[in-house]
């Protein structure tokens, strides 16, 4: 009886503390996390593998043709798009295009010019102020930094890209001026989804579908974020490769040095005791 | 293919006289051979012809269709993602059900299906990934 009881009492304490302190605690609920993205076979991401430049250019063409309308680039320069996507000349023209400020002239006022390459791209608003009077109070971030700056980097924003479902699913209520996106940690997105099929129309012909415009302008940025990695994959490569050559002809020369130390035999005759021996001692 | 390349790319790093050039240019070449020679005029018009031929096939070229759209509503509808789905339609089925006056859940007045939601469409995310990859250039 008493033994039944002092179970009963130890299985409902365990019970209880269980239900207490057992089960996983969340501080956000999915809908504030939002959903992670799916991780998509990017080539550009294999150790061994270059950006396509191709789909860079492609990119680049999306990017201004559709996200430069609201989004900054502001560390990207024509210069540095000369031999990745474009030739120094179709650089040029891009450049000439907008309208930079010149240095003070001789009554000390500051004249327009057309770009050169060593000019940045031109941002789409004035400041941070103006961007968000214009958009309805949400900053469009700068996009230059964006896949290293987002956790999910070029998962994520192609996800975000693409992931705008025709409607909500019911019961989500969004604050005003907000668009559903499931990617987006708490949903409501202050951007509508603006990459439709056929937007933009490619040079080289391939098909602009919405998922292929996004993940042209993803690797676009990617690149933007991280102009260096074809030169630091192929830079890894070569120290890979000429530090294990060395590692391995160190390790020979070692070898070969201490042969003679390691294979040397040290013997020891000791002098015959006793006085026996040949020599007549 | 991958694996090769890895060879030919060291091979190209390690050689000196390897050359690093931005890709095009050869139209703008070709332009100025036109104008510093006459004796091209011939090939100018042979080169121009296949150009046009191109043009005319893209203008043919229907309405595109978006093929993440597509893998992902076969994917909604594939056995993987069936018990994903059935939870969604019917959290669909009782949140638009409590809209249309219908007896509410006590314990969740103000119920969303956005967690049924994330779990059909991580499914179907995960599903189409591959093959959208292997659609898309």
């Amino acid at each position: 009886m008493a033994g039944s009881a002092a179970t009963t009492v130890a299985i409902g304490s365990m019970a209880w503390y269980y239900h207490l302190y057992g089960t996983e605690l969340h501080a956000m609920t999915p809908a504030e996390e939002g959903l992670h993205p799916t991780k998509y076979p990017w080539e550009h991401v294999a150790w061994t593998k270059t950006f396509d430049h191709q789909a860079l250019r492609r990119g680049f063409q999306v990017y201004r043709e559709v996200c430069s309308s609201c989004h900054s680039l502001s560390r990207i320069p024509y210069r540095s798009l000369v031999g990745v996507t474009h030739t120094v000349d179709e650089a040029k023209a891009m450049a000439e295009e907008n309208e930079y400020d010149t240095e003070p002239n001789d009554e000390g006022e500051i004249e327009k010019r057309p770009g050169k390459l060593s000019d940045y791209l031109p941002n789409p608003y004035k400041n941070d102020e103006a961007a968000r009077a214009a958009n309805n109070g949400a900053l469009p971030p700068d996009l230059s930094l964006m896949v290293k700056a987002r956790h999910g980097g070029c998962d994520y924003i192609f996800s975000l890209l693409t992931g705008y479902p025709e409607e909500p699913p019911p019961g989500v209520k969004l604050a005003d001026g907000l668009n559903f996106n499931p990617y987006f940690p708490g949903t409501g997105i202050a951007m509508a989804r603006v990459l439709y099929n056929d937007l933009v129309e490619y040079e080289d012909g391939t098909p602009a579908s919405s998922s292929q415009m996004a993940k042209d302008v993803v690797e676009f940025l990617n690149w933007s974020a991280e102009p260096e990695m074809d030169q630091r994959k192929k830079m890894g490569m070569k120290v890979l490769v000429i530090t294990s050559l060395l590692t391995a002809l160190s390790i020979w020369v070692k070898r070969y040095k201490w042969s003679p130390i390691k294979t040397r035999k040290i013997a020891y005759s000791p002098p015959k005791m006793g006085g026996t021996g040949p020599n007549g001692h | 293919m991958g694996f090769f390349d890895t060879f030919t790319d060291i091979l190209e790093a390690a050689l000196p006289w390897g050359e690093a050039r931005a890709e095009a240019a050869e139209p703008e070449e070709k332009d100025d051979e036109k104008e510093s020679g006459e004796e091209g005029k011939e090939d100018e018009e042979s080169k121009d012809e296949p150009e046009e031929a191109e043009e005319e096939e893209e203008e043919d070229e229907p309405e595109t269709e978006d093929p993440k759209e597509k893998f992902e509503e076969e994917c909604k509808e594939s056995k993987q993602c069936s018990p994903a789905k059935h939870h969604f339609d019917e959290c669909v089925e009782r949140v638009t059900g409590a809209d249309e006056g219908k007896p509410v859940d006590k314990k969740h007045p103000n119920e969303d299906c956005v967690e049924e939601f994330f779990h059909l469409a991580h499914c179907a995310n995960q599903c189409a990934a591959p093959k959208l990859w292997a659609a898309l250039k």
